[in-house]
This record gives C-alpha cells, sequence and structure tokens, in this order.
C-alpha cells in the first residue's frame, strides 16, 4: 500500500483575491479579474490588458517586507501564499527538516529597460551589436541584488529560508504545466519517503514588457482591447487566444498519517497524477490530444478510480483555439462518454493565465468546488464551438452535490502535458 | 537506473573520450573569454565551448533537426546537440523497442538569455542613448514588430527537454528543473524516482547552459562570485584553495541515456554505470548540518558506507563561503581520508549543466579504471581539513558521490556505482 498523500493548507494571491477564500468566493460570483495593464505603459502594445494582482502588499503576511524588495513580484506573490497555506496548515511544532518545497515558478521581474537600452547604445544600424560596448553599458546600469533575483531557483529559496523548510528543494518551468507538475513530483517525494510534507504550488507574473512582446509576437494572447473583460473566452467560437494573469498558489501536501496524527484539517487526497509529453511542436498540442488525453487516463488510473467518478474538471481552458479544441479531444478520450455529463469549466475566463502558477490555483479551486458543491463557471460563454461541445457552465456558477473526485489540466508550450486528481477523503 | 549512453559537450572536449582524456591530462578550459569583446569587464576568463557548431553534432540526412537550430538560442542547442549524440551513444534509436509513453525527458536548464541581435532593430528604434529609457509607445507601435515572431521560443528553459523529446519520440514524463547550479543533478535525481515507480523504463536526462553571451554574462557579472584573477588565466579556479578568489563561468551540456537495469539488459544495451542512491535538502544558512545529513542519506539508500566510496566529487569552484561549507559536510560524513575531486577547476562553474557534465567525469572515471587529479589544487586550504588529489590515480572502489549546490543552499547528491557486469 503506497503512503497517501493529503492537502492540509491552501494559500493564494490572485488577480481576484488575496486569499483562497476571496479568490474562490469572487470566481463564484463570476468575477473577471482582467482590467488595462498598469505595471507598465503598455497602451500602444497589440494587447494593452491583463489580469494583474492589485493592490497586494507584503507587509501584511511577512514582518519586514523591505527584505524583499529587489526580489520579483513572482517571489513576493509567492512568499504571501505559502505563509497563509502554512497557516492555514497550522505548522507549529512539525519537523522543518523534513518539509522540502516545489515550485513550479519563473523569472523574476525582468529589467527591460536596462537591456533595450543598453542595445540601443551598442548598436548604430539596428542590426549588428557591439557586444563589449553593451557589456560595458549594462554592467553599470543593471542592479545586481535584483538580477540574482532574476534567477529562478530564488522563489523556492527564500520559501525554505523564510519558513525554515530544509527538505528538498525543488523548481521546474515546463511553461503553463509547471505549478501542476509540481504537485505531482512532491505528492511522489511524499510517498517515497523523501519527505513527510511538502509545500508545493507555484508563483509567476510575465506581465513584464518582455513577456507581453513575447506571446503577442506569438499571437497567443488576445488582442480585444477593446473590452478587456470579455477577452477571455475559453472553448467560445469568437475566443482569439490568451489573457496574461500573475500570482500564486501554495499547497501543504502532508502523508496522511502525519496529517491524521497532528490532527490536521484534511482538504483532499492527492490521489491522481498523470505526466506526458507531446513529442509533437514547440507550441502547438497534438490535434487528436494524444498527450493530454493519455495522461489524463493516466491520472485518472493512478486514483484507481473509474473515468465517470470524475464529478468535475478544472480545464486548462486558455481560449486559445488550439488549446481548447485539443483539450476537449483529450477530455473525451479520457472520460468516454462520461465526457458529456461531467461539468467542466475554465476560471482563466476570470483569472487570465497566471502561467507557471495556474495549474496550482486552478487544483485548489477544484477542491473547494468538490467540499462546497459548487462549480465555478466559464465566463464569456456566449456562441458555442461545434468542436467543443462538452458542459463548460456557462457563465454562471452551478451547485453540483456529490463530487468525490476532480481533474485538473495543465498544459505547456513544450508538450508537458499534466492532470491531477483529487479526492474527497474516505475516511478522517 | 544505469547509464547506457553518454553525450558530452564541454570547455575541454566535445564528446566523452576527448572530455575524459583532458580532465585526465590536466587540460583546461578556463581562458580569455573569446566570444565577445570584454576588456573593462572584471572577469575576463570563462571556461568557453570555442568553436561549437551545432550542425556538426546532427546527422547529416536529418534536414529538419538541422533548420530547427534557427529557433534555438545557444544554450537550447547545446541540449539538444548533447542528447542526439546521447541517443547515437545508446546505440541509436531505442525507437520501437521503448513504449514511448514510458520514455522520459528530465533537464537541468536555467534562464537563456536574449541574443542581444534579436532585439536590436527595437532598440534602436525605441531609445536615444540614455540609459534606463525606452520610448514605451514606440516599443509598442514599432519596436515589438522589429523582433522575430518565434524570439520567446528560442529562449524558453523547457525548449531543450522539447526538443529533445520531438527527436526521440519520448512522450513520457518531461520535466525541465530550473534550480540554478544544482538543477541537472535534481533533474537526475527525479527521474530515478520516476523509473523507481514503474512510470519509465527509459530517460534522457541532461543538462545545458551558456551564459556567455552579452546579456547573461553582465547579468551574472553584477552578482556572480567571479574571480578578478585574471593575472592567473588557467590556474584561476581553484577548488578548497587557501588563495580561492572566485569562479570563473563555463558553458557545455551533458546528456545521459538512463534506463531500468532490467530493460537495458533486455535489449542488450552497453552499461556504463549505475546511479544507486539520491538525496536533496536546502542548507538554510550554510551550515553543513543539512548536505551532510542529504549525504548520509544517499549513502543509505545505496546500502553502502562512507568507506566504500572511491572520491567525492564535489561542487566547489573556488567559492570563498561555498567551498568551505562544502569541504565542512565532506569531513563529517567521511572524514579527512577521502579524495575529494573537483572539476570546476578545469570546467569553470558550467551552471544547469554541471551537475551532470561533472558527474559524467565520474561515471567515466569508475568505468575506466583511473580517477583525474584536480587541477590548481596544490594549496588547499589547510583548514577544511579534506584530502584533494592532485594527480591522477587508479580507482579502488567501486563508489563514487557527486554533489552539487547553489549560494543559497539548494544541495544534492547522487551515488554512482562501476558497473560489474
Amino acid at each position: 500500500m503506497r503512503r497517501r498523500v493529503v492537502m492540509t493548507g491552501m494559500g493564494a494571491v490572485t488577480p481576484v483575491g488575496h486569499s483562497v477564500a476571496e479568490t474562490f468566493a469572487a470566481l463564484l460570483e463570476g468575477t473577471s479579474g482582467v482590467d488595462r495593464i498598469t505595471h507598465f505603459d503598455a497602451r500602444t502594445f497589440p494587447t494593452t490588458f491583463a489580469a494583474e494582482v492589485k493592490n497586494f502588499d507584503l507587509a501584511k503576511f511577512v514582518p519586514d517586507a523591505s527584505r524583499f524588495k529587489k526580489c520579483g513580484s513572482n517571489t513576493r506573490f509567492a512568499l504571501a501564499a505559502a505563509q497563509m497555506a502554512l497557516a492555514d496548515a497550522d505548522f507549529r511544532g512539525v519537523d522543518r527538516g523534513r518539509v522540502g518545497v516545489y515550485l513550479g515558478a519563473g523569472e523574476g521581474s525582468e529589467d527591460f529597460d536596462t537591456v533595450i537600452s543598453g542595445i540601443g547604445m551598442a548598436t548604430t544600424d539596428g542590426r549588428a551589436v557591439d557586444h563589449g560596448a553593451f557589456a560595458r553599458a549594462a554592467v553599470a546600469m543593471l542592479d545586481g541584488e535584483r538580477e540574482a533575483e532574476l534567477e529562478m531557483n530564488t522563489s523556492a529559496g527564500h520559501l525554505a529560508e523564510e519558513f525554515e523548510l530544509l527538505g528538498p528543494n525543488y523548481t521546474c518551468l515546463t511553461a503553463c504545466a509547471a505549478s501542476a507538475q509540481a504537485l505531482g513530483e512532491a505528492a511522489a517525494m511524499i510517498r517515497h519517503g523523501d519527505a513527510d510534507a511538502m509545500l508545493a504550488g507555484g508563483a509567476h507574473s510575465m506581465i513584464h514588457p518582455f513577456g507581453v512582446t513575447g506571446f503577442n509576437l506569438l499571437t497567443a494572447l488576445s488582442t480585444h482591447n477593446a473590452d478587456p473583460k470579455k477577452a477571455s473566452r475559453p472553448f467560445d467560437l469568437t475566443r482569439t487566444g490568451f489573457v496574461l494573469g500573475e500570482g500564486a498558489g501554495m499547497i501543504v501536501l502532508e502523508e496522511y498519517e502525519h496529517a491524521r496524527k497532528r490532527g490536521a484539517t484534511i482538504y483532499a487526497e492527492l490521489t491522481g497524477y498523470g505526466t506526458t509529453g507531446d513529442a509533437y511542436r514547440m507550441t502547438d498540442p497534438h490535434p487528436a490530444a494524444r498527450g493530454a488525453g493519455k495522461c489524463m487516463a493516466a491520472a485518472i488510473a493512478d486514483a484507481g478510480i473509474r473515468p465517470d467518478q470524475i464529478g468535475y474538471v478544472n480545464a486548462h481552458g486558455t481560449s486559445t483555439q488550439a488549446n481548447d479544441e485539443s483539450e476537449t479531444a483529450g477530455i473525451k478520450m479520457a472520460l468516454g462518454a462520461a465526457a458529456y455529463t461531467t461539468p467542466v469549466s475554465s476560471i482563466k475566463s476570470m483569472l487570465g493565465h497566471l502561467i507557471a502558477a495556474g495549474g496550482v490555483v486552478e487544483l485548489m479551486v477544484a477542491v473547494l468546488a468538490m467540499r462546497q458543491g459548487v462549480v465555478p463557471p466559464t465566463i464569456n460563454y456566449e456562441t458555442p464551438d461545434p468542436a467543443c461541445d462538452l458542459d463548460y457552465v456557462p457563465n454562471f456558477a452551478r451547485q453540483v452535490a456529490g463530487i468525490r473526485h476532480v481533474l485538473s489540466n495543465s498544459f505547456g508550450f513544450g508538450g508537458q502535458n499534466i492532470a491531477l486528481v483529487a479526492s474527497k477523503m474516505a475516511s478522517g | 537506473m544505469v547509464f547506457t549512453g553518454l553525450g558530452v559537450l564541454s570547455p575541454v572536449g566535445s564528446d566523452p573520450a576527448a572530455f575524459y582524456a583532458a580532465l585526465l591530462d590536466g587540460v583546461s578550459g578556463v581562458r580569455p573569454i573569446a566570444a565577445f569583446a570584454v576588456p573593462t569587464l572584471p572577469c575576463r576568463l570563462a571556461g568557453e565551448v570555442q568553436g561549437y557548431d551545432g550542425k556538426k553534432f546532427l546527422p547529416a540526412g536529418n534536414r529538419d533537426a538541422r533548420k530547427g537550430l534557427n529557433k534555438m538560442a545557444r544554450t537550447v542547442q547545446f541540449g539538444f546537440t548533447t542528447a542526439v549524440k546521447a541517443w547515437e551513444d545508446a546505440g541509436g534509436p531505442l525507437k520501437g523497442q521503448i513504449d514511448p509513453f514510458r520514455f522520459g525527458v528530465e533537464y537541468g536548464c536555467v534562464m537563456v538569455a536574449t541574443e542581444t541581435e534579436d532585439l536590436a532593430a527595437g532598440a534602436k528604434a525605441t531609445t536615444t542613448g540614455r540609459p534606463h529609457s525606452v520610448d514605451y509607445a514606440a516599443w509598442g507601435t514599432t519596436g515589438l514588430g522589429l523582433v522575430p515572431p518565434q524570439w520567446m521560443l528560442k529562449y524558453l528553459p523547457n525548449m531543450p527537454a522539447c526538443h529533445a523529446s520531438i527527436y526521440a519520440d519520448a512522450q513520457g514524463p518531461n520535466n525541465t528543473i530550473t534550480a540554478g547550479d544544482a538543477a541537472s543533478l535534481l533533474a537526475l535525481g527525479e527521474a530515478f524516482r520516476i523509473v523507481q515507480r514503474d512510470l519509465a523504463d527509459a530517460f534522457l536526462v541532461g543538462g545545458c547552459d551558456s551564459r556567455i553571451n552579452p546579456v547573461s554574462y553582465s547579468r551574472h557579472t553584477t552578482f556572480q562570485e567571479l574571480t578578478r584573477r585574471n593575472d592567473l588565466g588557467d590556474a584561476a579556479v581553484q577548488p578548497f584553495g587557501l588563495n580561492r578568489s572566485g569562479t570563473v563561468l563555463g558553458e557545455g551540456a551533458a546528456v545521459f541515456v538512463a534506463e531500468e537495469l532490467t530493460a537495458a539488459q533486455k535489449r542488450g544495451a552497453r552499461i556504463d554505470g549505475e546511479l544507486v542512491g539520491f538525496a536533496s535538502g536546502f542548507d538554510r544558512g550554510l551550515t553543513g548540518t543539512v548536505l551532510a545529513s542529504v549525504l548520509r542519506s544517499a549513502l543509505n539508500e545505496a546500502k553502502i558506507a562512507p568507506a566504500d566510496v572511491d572520491h567525492v566529487n564535489a561542487n566547489a569552484g573556488g567559492f570563498a563561503r561555498l567551498d568551505a561549507w562544502e569541504a565542512k559536510a565532506i569531513r563529517a560524513v567521511f572524514g579527512g581520508g577521502i579524495d575529494v575531486f573537483a572539476p570546476k577547476a578545469q570546467l569553470g562553474a558550467t551552471g544547469a549543466a554541471s551537475g551532470l557534465l561533472e558527474l559524467a567525469a565520474s561515471v567515466l572515471a569508475l568505468k575506466h579504471g583511473t580517477l583525474p587529479g584536480t587541477r590548481n589544487a596544490a594549496e588547499v586550504d589547510p583548514a577544511f581539513g579534506i584530502r584533494v588529489a592532485t594527480e591522477p590515480r587508479p580507482v579502488a572502489k567501486p563508489f563514487a558521490v557527486k554533489i552539487n549546490a547553489t549560494p543559497m543552499g539548494q544541495c544534492a547528491a547522487a551515488v554512482v556505482r562501476r558497473w560489474d557486469s
């Protein structure tokens, strides 16, 4: 019998709330977190909007927040989410030597101004760049402390330092699948005995000039500037791309006996994890959802349940043409006939795409939907797409009683597919 | 889990045989930077892979793969072409012999910096020579459109694993660990665990890094512990040295084909070594306590005692605090009698590649029977109480331990065993 892994604490900072409870309540109301970009002047960019975290103040979460002023916003969000998750799990008295960290996390806040102005100084024709001149200019302008914080392992490192977590300390970046993958691998570490508990999740913000530039060039972002709150419309026929979001989510995963002995509140058991690679193309998902369907089926099998026992699917649902169509095909492949009777929704319609942090926030929302018997909607769903013919819980939250298992999908640019299954505890 | 194929790209050699021979001969890859002009930078040395041409590593007939190099930054090319070499070294196409869904990919890879040329036209159109000043309105209307459309995809850290998976049709678990200098050893550990839980029969496990380009080098100059002793040239990196003064950036890649033992035996694979233990942790405040416990856990999993280990392959690279921390933990676990080997003296700090590139040295040493000496280690800090062997010597015992770590405290240890059929 393998060790069981349960969820005993959750914390989140999202575009619609600075806690899990605020976030979930806003999602049930169908609240969109999307608005004009304020982090930089994006007024002339092809996309002028995103789902930003608003009025965030780290000082409410950690003592002496000024210590983290050179950190990227990813790390600052991560610290707040971790503080809430560990407080929620009531981790006082737990042996921190057996607790690790596993994040799907991105880069810190990139110094666009320095890189671009430095290159500008080092080119005369706009093609060739004098590398020595660039280096001279850049080194004079760059802030070393901030550059150190750009490195992707720093968020997980700060969490370990701040909360004294001395177990395995991993960071992965498989684009949009990262924090779901972090949860799956962190649970596997607990099962193997590498740790008794893991703080797992993700943190990311790509709402910076390089991020918007890169995604705009790939034509992956919606450019529906006239009405930003309507821009993210997963599974709708008129969808035109995804909307960038930002934030962090953290879940305390814990070995079941460890949690039970200390009387912890258990949200759910993490029962299933599927992981595959498309091995197809850099960004396009496999059109028949070869890898995505296989990964959902693997997660369901790992949970030891039948596909028709899944009561709710929290979709990756990015609002891109390719994802939503292939994900629909994958859900049908994995769930069979039950696909048509299982509610499927995408909260990216409200949160935008938190990239590396997306999967963890989506899993915790799925778990709360199961616990509270109410499923968040896919907002902006107005025109059905014949290729996307499942029940996407359009526009209004729905009471769904008796959900015992939920499935949450995350797929990354690069072909990484992750599916997680969480289940109500049979006992405890 | 056993190693059945290896690709290596390093400052001292671009295949396993050349790499191992150079290490044995005490060749250093640490040289004045050739890639670009750096007269005003404090550290002007690096471990470069000079003259790299990705096409030369790919089969002449595979036009798709060669064309694909245009979509890859140098780091990504390193990771991809080295995977191709590892794949060939493992006996070519495992296709048909492995269920693609049980064939995984794990990489260590970190921030990949943009090439300045990709942004040059946009920068020229939106800047006026003033520091930190970019005309955002002009960037949005004009500058952005002057950047190559697939710019972002050249630089995502999960792209080496993506391209390797496409090439090898590896449709199993696919992850990229971004934990700095510990990244690729952590990736190896994760692949090991996935094989142990019977979700994969084979893996491409790799690490790749190149920070010797203008943006990356400038960034790292501002926060890495780099030596200013340019006058020392190839003697500049002194692991555990009494007079250590920092490290130099290196670049490279290593990719192992790693297989579950019975699967490898079933297909009659050549076996180069075995991974028998792994552990990782976070040594908060660099006290040495956690690293020592990580080392003990890895030895426990391997079911061996410290006395069974031939040598410790260290992370040390001339770092003031990190080398001292590591020495303390090595001494606590192994005592002062074990030979310590520190390849960064010859390679520089190869970042996300370092874990597996340095591990390759130990796997090759166990396989071929001679451990290289550590260069620039004539004056080890006597306070450390450890022994750094400066001359090559015969391998005496079947196990080696590899340590990797970040300055923040992420640390990992792997135990490998010589393969005795």
